[in-house]
């Protein structure tokens, strides 16, 4: 009995466009949600997750000194052989690097010079957006590591749009703790 | 004296109604990719003037900037003269169209029409079945094969249904005694003829979307399948013009649909001005196509043969015997 009447609301539903209706309800709903479109460059960012690993930055310790001793461990564990410390001796007495350069048109931002520093002095910050015209600028020596602008303080963090070429703005990442983008796709 | 002022007054109404429908594919675009994206969860145009509202503009400029290429094969004299015989008998039907009941202007009787011809849907009919002489010519003058296999499917499209629109709007001549659009839209001052006539409604409506190309009946320009279909090998002001004369023929789809069976500018419950009531008619049924555009799928084509000759032509027969049967 019920198989019948399956039947015949089926065989209604077919002759009424039922499927057809049902697509049509889809859609409407969907114009009426939120996109999930970034308007990337202009108004919003995408700020990373913090385990993000973007662009190196070396720290300075309370002092202001910068914390790297040279050790060169980094360059040695560097799967990408990119790193590259000359260690000289400061006033003080203490190891520190002459020269430290990463080349990150090689870097494949494993992060395992992080893990191998004995002395907290390097890490992937979260910013992503330096690309180049020429790969001889993306070596970049120790002060503009540890000068990045506002880097070391943000902890890396993402600067202005550089894309954005009106204003000059820091652009306001709308969640800190990372994008979700399966948040606004509604499923059934 | 009075030969010159309607003189004036039709000429004004007929620069007024060009400038009107060359106009309306700006806005119209713009509408559709914001539809469009907002249906996918986009959103649309945003970058050129207030939440893209220039960006049509932005398009237009870009292509009449274009350059004009016209195949080295091409035939060109009707590769040049395409885009114009499809741009043209659009316009000319809408001479025959009414927008609403007369209305006074500074003590002068102003019509809502430019003609009030009493066969004037024989005239829509058979106007709008030249249009297809501008699609055909196109691509068989581009000398492109994706071309020709879009006219050759327009053509075989044309031919299918216009036969069962002819047929489906008999029923609203039958009930309204007349065949002009004017008397038809008198007729439904109290009921609208969607109400006697839903089979009519809906072949007149199926059928429309076929005529005007659109999804899921646009095999002529399937993008999939075809590159562009007929305007394939265009670019520049002549695409511009296929483009525009696609759009005024949506409209001018809608605006029939709303003069045969939702009562043209006769409103309902709310007392809005007839001109309004009738625009707003118009746009849900603009606003219908774009939704259907974004919702379903090309027909194949067989398909739409299918459809066309299986389907709308005997329901179409079966309505007018219908109509016949209880209207007289
Ligand atoms: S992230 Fe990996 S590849 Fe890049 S510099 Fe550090 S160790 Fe080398
Ligand atoms: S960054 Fe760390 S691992 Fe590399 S040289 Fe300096 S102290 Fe050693």
């Amino acid at each position: 009995m019920s198989r019948a009447l399956d039947k015949a609301g089926r065989w209604i539903g077919w002759a009424f466009f039922a499927d057809l209706a049902n697509g049509l309800a889809l859609t409407f709903g969907y114009m009426f949600s939120r996109p999930v479109t970034m308007q990337y460059p202009d108004k919003e960012k995408w700020l990373p997750y913090s385990r993000y690993r973007g662009h190196h930055f070396l720290k300075r310790d309370d002092e202001g000194e910068i914390k790297c001793v040279a050790c060169e461990l980094c360059a040695r564990i560097c799967p990408c052989d990119c790193i590259e410390v000359v260690p000289y001796e400061d006033e003080k007495g203490n190891r520190r690097p002459a020269k430290f350069e990463i080349d990150t048109a090689r870097c494949l931002f494993c992060g395992l010079c992080e893990d191998a520093c004995p002395a907290d002095a390097i890490a992937l910050g979260q910013q992503y957006e330096f690309s180049s015209f020429s790969s001889r600028d993306l070596v970049i020596g120790r002060d503009d590591l540890l000068a990045k602008p506002g880097k070391a303080m943000t902890g890396g963090g993402v600067v202005a749009a550089r894309l954005n070429t009106e204003r000059d703005v820091l652009v306001e990442a709308s969640e800190p703790r990372g994008y979700n983008w399966w948040r606004n796709i509604r499923r059934k | 004296m009075e030969l010159i002022v309607a003189l004036g007054v039709i000429v004004f109404k007929v620069a007024l109604l060009i400038a009107i429908l060359l106009l309306l594919p700006l806005p119209l675009t713009w509408l559709e990719r914001k539809i469009a994206g907002h249906m996918q969860q986009r959103m649309g145009p945003m970058r050129v003037g207030w939440h893209g509202l220039l960006q049509p503009v932005a398009d237009g400029i870009k292509l009449l900037t274009k350059e004009d290429h016209i195949p080295a094969e091409a035939d060109r004299f009707l590769f040049k003269l395409a885009p114009i015989l499809a741009l043209a008998p659009p316009f000319v039907v809408f001479a025959a169209i009414p927008f609403g009941e007369t209305v006074s202007v500074l003590g002068n009787e102003i019509t809502l029409y430019i003609s009030n011809l009493n066969v004037a849907l024989l005239f829509v009919f058979a106007v709008i079945g030249l249009e297809v002489y501008g699609v055909i010519f196109g691509g068989w003058a581009a000398n492109s094969k994706y071309a020709v296999l879009g006219s050759l499917r327009t053509c075989a499209q044309m031919i299918s249904y216009e036969i069962p629109m002819g047929f489906a709007v008999i029923g609203v001549v039958m009930l309204a005694q007349s065949m002009s659009l004017l008397d038809i839209v008198r007729a439904q001052t109290d009921v609208w003829n969607v109400v006697y006539q839903p089979i009519g409604f809906f072949v007149f409506f199926v059928a429309g979307l076929a005529e005007a190309q659109r999804i899921p009946f646009d095999l002529a320009e399937a993008e999939g399948d075809l590159g562009a279909g007929f305007h394939t090998e265009y670019s520049g002001i002549r695409f511009a013009l296929f483009m525009v004369s696609e759009y005024v023929v949506m409209v001018l789809v809608s605006v029939l649909t709303v003069i045969l069976f939702f009562g043209g500018w006769n409103g309902v419950l709310i007392p809005l001005p007839p001109l309004l009531w009738f625009l707003l008619k118009v746009a849900f049924f603009v606003y219908l196509f774009m939704w259907f555009r974004f919702t379903f799928p090309r027909y194949r084509y067989d398909q739409l043969m299918a459809i066309g000759w299986k389907v709308l032509l005997p329901l179409s027969l079966a309505n007018i015997i219908i109509s016949g049967v209880v209207f007289s």
